[in-house]
């Protein structure tokens, strides 16, 4: 798509334009330059262990499968019969031999080969000039990301530092390994999906938007929402559109981001400590799992795995599921039920988000276009892999997001 | 599992009516006060679910519950502010006694919703809804209060009211 859209005067060093949230004509752009042309997390391996297994996901306006075929290889195809278009699958999950196309009866194997069509003897080409859509696929320990095209950064460039996000996550499980099989709570908000992004790495909001948890609740966030110099707390552009909180340096103690103590899950303790040693063991187990973004549509929300899923200028899905610890069983039950707590439409936290990103995408069509991003711009610091660090509060994270956007809509990457 | 009495059938009926009415009308601390202390308040994406291995909308134990109404009663709860108007019909009713001496009160409910805190949509949400209730003074508590959404599974939007 060619458009006559600036995206080097929507988007500044200081601020952004309220367009950017509100504007059908970009938003039709995004689903084409990120959706489709670039690197988007699908899904995780864990959630397809067995040959046939598949998830159904929807990547911009795309509703793709994700499948484990025979050979053991995970596939991304567009779901979407080659002869006229009809959904091969129509459940989210599932396990199947072969994808039969219940409009014609037109039969894919697990690797997306057209095997065979039903009445052939009308029927001359080829067999496999009508294969299935194959995205281009790559992972990164288990995270499976896909492109409709070869995107013109490699998958390897495009994580970037992000590999560290995602090692600090599988490090939180005594075998490296995530388990996503808790399922997924879909929340919708009436508010454009990088809203969504944009919100899940801002320090700054914690204190307003969820003062009523703070309020009612004693948790491990109550250590975020003092006065400016007693936040220690720290917010990272890691570099391409990858952000965090790093609450680590704000933790009182050993597994306060898990609410809990050694003692109280003294096996888990014990089997991370003989799988890292003591030592990085226990640093693991003060900092916890990481708070990060990673640009377009994945939030490694601490102890649960985020998908963001535009479906409209103003609409867009957040799933979400807890991130159960393979080798740690034993903390399932209150994975699921801090999960709960946290993320979905019901939950402490944001169901109030929802409210608050829905007034703003109808009073971003008020007034003034600008939307000031300057915190904390005097205060930054990069480091030597290019990593900007600074307060908690600071809108370094919503820089780091918006400028690898604006080289992305801008064709610069 | 046995069934109940007529007269039986109707006080059980009209606690889970005055329920309603409570949750309808953001009473917090009424609503609250119906509790038993093993209550378990619990929304699952799905029937058949097991809390102890997927993920529902919400599943609280007393202690849950109780700071739930406590976020809802701070004045910040912006996804409650200002409360949903809301009037469910709550119909289709069983009824039935445990050995043990507790009901189950089963139904259909439709609950229209006017969303008031951003969109300003007016929502239906609709579904099964389980209770278990036992006796206490001259009315019942609440042990179990499932509601099974008959879209639980698909993408939810804000529900931070009482349900």
């Amino acid at each position: 798509m060619t458009t006559n859209i600036d995206y080097n005067h929507l988007v500044q060093a200081d601020k952004i334009h309220g367009s950017l949230y509100t504007s059908d004509d970009i938003y039709a752009d995004e689903l084409e330059k990120i959706f489709h042309n670039s690197w988007v997390y699908v899904g995780h391996e864990s959630e397809i262990k067995k040959t046939g297994d598949y998830i159904t996901r929807e990547i911009g306006r795309s509703s793709v499968i994700m499948v484990r075929d025979k050979s053991g290889s995970i596939n991304v195809h567009a779901n979407r019969c080659m002869h006229r278009g009809n959904m091969l699958c129509n459940e989210g999950e599932g396990n199947k031999r072969n994808f039969t196309c219940p409009y014609h009866g037109w039969v894919f194997g697990l690797d997306g080969a057209l095997m065979d069509v039903a009445y052939p003897g009308g029927f001359d080409k080829p067999l496999d000039e009508l294969n299935l859509q194959t995205l281009v696929t790559d992972s990164y320990r288990g995270f499976v990301f896909a492109s409709f095209i070869q995107p013109a950064i490699s998958f390897d460039d495009y994580l970037g530092n992000a590999k560290s996000l995602i090692d600090r996550s599988c490090e939180m499980s005594p075998n490296g390994k995530i388990d996503l099989k808790g399922g997924w709570i879909r929340q919708r908000f009436d508010s454009n999906w990088k809203m969504l992004p944009e919100n899940d790495t801002d320090g700054y909001h914690v204190n307003y938007v969820h003062q009523s948890f703070v309020m009612a609740i004693d948790s491990q966030y109550g250590e975020f929402v003092g006065a400016e110099d007693s936040v220690k707390g720290v917010i990272k552009d890691w570099g391409n559109g990858h952000t965090e909180i790093d609450f680590s340096a704000g933790y009182a103690k050993t597994l306060d981001w898990l609410g809990s103590t050694p003692e109280k899950v003294k096996s888990y303790v014990d089997s991370m400590r003989e799988a890292y040693g003591r030592e990085k063991a226990d640093k693991i187990l003060y900092d916890g799992p990481p708070h990060a973004c990673i640009f377009p549509n994945l939030f490694l929300g601490e102890m649960n795995i985020v998908i963001f899923q535009p479906t409209g200028t103003n609409s867009s899905v957040q799933w979400s599921t807890p991130m159960f610890l393979d080798g740690a069983p034993e903390l399932d039950f209150k994975l699921l039920r801090q999960s709960e707590g946290a993320l979905g439409p019901a939950a402490f936290l944001l169901a109030d988000d929802a409210t608050i990103a829905e007034r703003a995408q109808k009073a971003l069509l008020a007034g003034d276009p600008w939307c000031d991003l300057s915190r904390g711009l005097q205060r930054e610091t990069t480091d030597e892999n290019g990593v900007i660090t600074s307060h908690m509060t600071d809108e370094t994270s919503n820089r780091g997001f918006w400028h690898h956007y604006r080289s992305v809509m801008a064709g610069e990457r | 599992m046995t069934k109940v009495t007529h007269e039986v059938a109707r006080e059980l009926e009209a606690f889970v009516i005055q329920e309603a009415r409570l949750a309808d009308e953001s009473k917090y601390q009424e609503w609250e006060d119906l509790w038993a202390d093993d209550g378990v308040y619990w929304v699952p994406l799905r029937e058949g679910d097991d809390p102890t291995q997927k993920v529902s909308h919400l599943y609280d134990n007393r202690t849950r519950l109780a700071t739930r109404i406590r976020q809802l009663k701070t004045g910040y709860r912006y996804s409650q502010l200002p409360v949903s108007g809301m009037r469910r019909v709550i119909s289709n009713f069983e009824y039935a006694e445990e050995v043990n001496g507790c009901f189950q009160v089963e139904a259909n409910f439709f609950l229209p919703e006017y969303s008031i805190q951003s969109v300003h949509d007016f929502r239906v949400w609709s579904g099964r809804v389980i209770y278990t209730l036992s006796r206490r003074e001259n009315t019942f508590q609440i042990h179990m209060k499932k509601i099974v959404l008959v879209n639980g599974a698909e993408p939810v939007p804000t529900m931070s009211f009482l349900i």
